[in-house]
């Protein structure tokens, strides 16, 4: 253990926390040792500022201890505790200037006036601010204001500093020379810092230890390495880095299955056939020729990152559907003496769901209005007659108007059209339909209006749970369309994977994923 | 946006018409001599002279000052905790407690003022109380005590909201800075919570010492007939002796000092903060 060599400074005992009933921290563990820089990191509302106030002594836990170099000090008031933080938005005092905040702690301390000015002079050459003692902190920029914080805290020799997402206000330049600066201050002073922030990359370029929260509880303790490589389960590999995540099966010791292909890993101490989340971070993979890699793939799409190629890979398709939509011109009837319109779209209704036909249903199905030419007012529908059997066949509808107005169209019962994919567990249907030339023209987000007037819909054949169609493909031209049949194909997603490569690869390439048994990482399914 | 600036100009007019121009004609008085009409004007410094020659006037205004001041002492000594009372209450008491606070402005001064006289008068209600306690009625109503109680009950509320609204801006991320960096809850209110909240204690004092110190409904409700301060000679010179010209003299007299006065206080809260900063430096 490594307990040998450094001491443990904080210990935090199951913290529990709960603000009006809702519990913020689920019964918090925690060890911090001397000289370590820890990150806490999480998404907001996660409970890592509150964790960090506990120890400040701004909040007080509902149960369990927090333990400071070998004494209990949750009753401790925030300024008998020895650690000192630097707040989120710096919180520095406007009414003194740079000197004044950070003597501030040291005069009520009583020290003497050669001691502080030597103390913050000090603390200015740490902080690269000579010659600021006078200036007004509130004229400061960003980056200046925050070392001033920092310099405040440190200035009083705290064992631990407390520091509350303190870049999260700066531009991406200067929060990444603050994150060297803030590991060349941690190292020269020589004490445990305590870093809250949601930013990963942040956590991993600076930490010594990260731990990453979620719901008020600890997902997973260890170095940024460890965390990075050797993530505990699916929510800690999705928040630090970028990565694939497969559900898998573990057969053996070494042995993992997912998407029909049995691979070799590295990873032991799984139950035989335990399903298990496989990960495979993006730069761990290789494109190589089809046929010599681990699976075989097609390019979808590539983006330039910079200094990579971020390049996604199908694996294995998604199901696919294809329906036939008939395009018509403009169906409207006019009444003889031209004063009212009609108009009604024919439909096709799944066998299945005949018997819920009624009449609001047909008119909103088949979208039958009627207006006044004149004005544009709507009229109302005042009669629909039909004759419905539960069989395959088409079966006329008329609506008409109260001014006797009417029109007549087809109610097309059909057995429904859907693709199984037993490989992929989902099933994925839609109907052919009917929509006139305008209809498609004047669409403003044409794939979803597809998505719906053809009924397209996925689901898992295990479970009947809904499978997002994300592919919508068709044969036309949607602003010069022209009366016809066209055919449109929905899509479920398939099998993608992300890789980061600085080869670039051609869209619709078809070529092979290549990886090695340590590039895989298997995690438990629970815990998530 | 341009043609929106055409809507001020009705309100340009007024403030001209209904500000600008009387303020000239004080003026005017002021610098004429009485018995003028339009077509001679006689200019003279006169009426100036004869103010700060007479020795009951300037009595008259020295005790006006003090009692302003005294009265504006109070009311920050008063209003003060009771701000900040309010201003860390919980949001829902601390609407109820503005509204206390306010309420009494919407009745009239006078109906208000009139009610201290009867609970001060010789047999009020105070009074009333002290017999039945057994001790001798005092001597309450028409005094110098009387005065300036009517006048920091009038003024308060003016220094309790411009108080308490500096001090509900404040940022608790500055406390909780303070608390640490050791400071506990008293060092942590004097180095960090008063010095923050000057600027609506100087807002409150402007908007306390002024009223105060040319108010002259309240010292002769208060104070009795005979009691004078600068309001009432102001008034008198008005309605009952009708020397207008010397009474704009005595007015604008009472506007540089209510000048200058204002320009101390402001220079005070910033010569504060320059103080400060020289402090750092050592």
């Amino acid at each position: 253990m490594e307990m040998n060599e450094a001491k443990r400074l904080i210990e935090f005992k199951n913290i529990v926390k709960d603000f009006d009933g809702q519990i913020v921290l689920k019964g918090i563990s925690l060890d911090i040792y001397e000289n370590e820089f820890v990150t806490l990191l999480g998404p907001s509302g996660c409970g890592k500022t509150t964790l960090l106030r506990i120890l400040a002594g701004f909040l007080k836990q509902n149960e369990g201890r927090v333990i400071f170099d070998g004494e209990e000090i949750s009753d401790l008031p925030p300024y008998k505790r020895e650690l000192n933080t630097v707040f989120q938005k710096y919180a520095l005092f406007p009414h003194m200037n740079v000197y004044e905040n950070i003597a501030f702690g040291l005069k009520i301390k009583k020290m003497s006036k050669d001691v502080i000015e030597q103390k913050v002079m000090k603390m200015l050459k740490l902080i690269n601010l000579e010659g600021f003692e006078q200036r007004n902190v509130t004229l400061l920029s960003g980056g200046q204001q925050q070392r001033i914080a920092i310099a405040r805290a440190l200035v009083n020799e705290p064992k631990v500093l407390l520091l509350d997402e303190p870049l999260a206000a700066l531009d991406l330049k200067l929060r990444k020379e603050m994150q060297y600066e803030l590991k060349r201050i941690q190292q020269e002073v020589g004490i445990t810092f305590i870093y809250v922030t949601h930013d990963q990359e942040e956590a991993l370029t600076m930490s010594d230890k990260i731990v990453v929260m979620k719901d008020g509880e600890i997902q997973q303790v260890g170095s940024p390495t460890d965390i990075y490589n050797e993530p505990q389960n699916r929510y800690v590999a999705n928040f630090i880095g970028e990565s694939n995540i497969i559900p898998g099966i573990m057969l053996e010791d070494k042995r993992v299955r997912f998407d029909d292909i049995d691979f070799d890993c590295v990873d032991v101490g799984f139950k035989e056939h335990e399903p298990v989340d496989v990960v495979i971070r993006p730069e761990d993979l290789d494109i190589v020729a089809q046929d010599s890699g681990k699976m075989n793939g097609v390019v979808k799409s590539v983006l330039f990152k910079g200094v990579h190629y971020e390049i996604m890979v199908e694996t294995v398709p998604g199901t696919t559907v294809s329906v036939k939509m008939n395009v018509t011109k403009e169906h409207d009837v006019a009444s003889s003496d031209a004063k009212e319109r009609i108009s009604a779209n024919h439909f096709f209704v799944d066998l299945e769901d005949v018997k819920e036909l009624n009449d609001a249903e047909i008119i909103a199905r088949a979208d039958a209005q009627a207006w006044d030419p004149e004005n544009d007012e709507y009229l109302s529908i005042s009669k629909i007659e039909y004759e419905l059997k539960e069989e395959v066949g088409n079966y006329p509808v008329t609506f008409s108007t109260a001014g006797g107005t009417a029109v007549t169209v087809n109610i097309m019962v059909v057995e429904q059209k859907y693709v199984e994919n037993p490989k992929k567990n989902e099933a994925i249907s839609a109907f052919n339909f009917f929509k006139s030339v305008d209809e498609i023209k004047e669409s403003v987000a044409l794939d979803t209006d597809l998505k719906t007037w053809a009924n397209a819909q996925g689901w898992k054949l295990s479970d009947e749970s809904i499978v997002e169609i994300e592919d919508v493909e068709y044969d036309f031209d949607p602003d010069t369309i022209s009366p016809g049949v066209y055919q449109v194909t929905f899509s479920t997603k398939g099998r993608v994977f992300k890789v980061h490569t600085t080869d670039m690869s051609e869209e619709g390439a078809e070529i092979a994923l290549n990886f090695y048994p340590e590039d895989i990482h298997v995690m438990s399914k629970i815990g998530y | 946006m341009k043609t929106f600036k055409r809507l001020t100009y009705p309100y340009i007019l007024w403030i001209a018409a209904m500000i600008v121009i009387p303020m000239l004609l004080i003026v005017l008085y002021a610098l004429t001599k009485q018995g003028n009409d339009v077509a001679t004007l006689q200019f003279t410094l006169e009426n100036f002279i004869r103010f700060f020659t007479d020795v009951d006037f300037l009595s008259t205004l020295w005790i006006s000052l003090k009692i302003a001041f005294l009265t504006t002492i109070l009311c920050i000594l008063i209003g003060y905790p009771i701000a900040y009372l309010i201003a860390n209450s919980k949001p829902k008491q601390r609407n109820l407690y503005i509204l206390l606070i306010t309420l009494p402005m919407w009745i009239n001064m006078l109906v208000r003022t009139y009610a201290w006289i009867g609970i001060l008068s010789d047999n009020g209600l105070i009074n009333y109380v002290l017999q039945l306690l057994g001790f001798e009625p005092q001597k309450l109503l028409y005094t110098d005590f009387a005065v300036v109680l009517g006048m920091v009950y009038n003024f308060i509320p003016f220094m309790i909201l411009q108080i308490e609204s500096s001090l509900a801006k404040l940022d608790n991320s500055l406390l909780d800075a303070a608390n640490d960096l050791g400071a506990d809850r008293f060092h942590r209110f004097m180095k960090v919570t008063l010095p923050l909240s000057l600027p609506g204690v100087i807002s409150g004092i402007t908007l306390v010492f002024l009223p105060a110190v040319s108010s002259f409904v309240i010292p002769k409700l208060m104070g009795g007939g005979g009691y004078m301060l600068i309001g009432n000679v102001i008034e008198n010179q008005f309605i009952t002796v009708g020397e207008w010209n010397f009474g704009s003299a005595i007015s604008m007299i009472m506007a540089c000092i209510i000048m200058i006065s204002m320009y101390i206080t402001r220079k005070l809260d910033k010569s504060d903060d320059a103080m400060a900063r020289k402090r750092g430096k050592a």
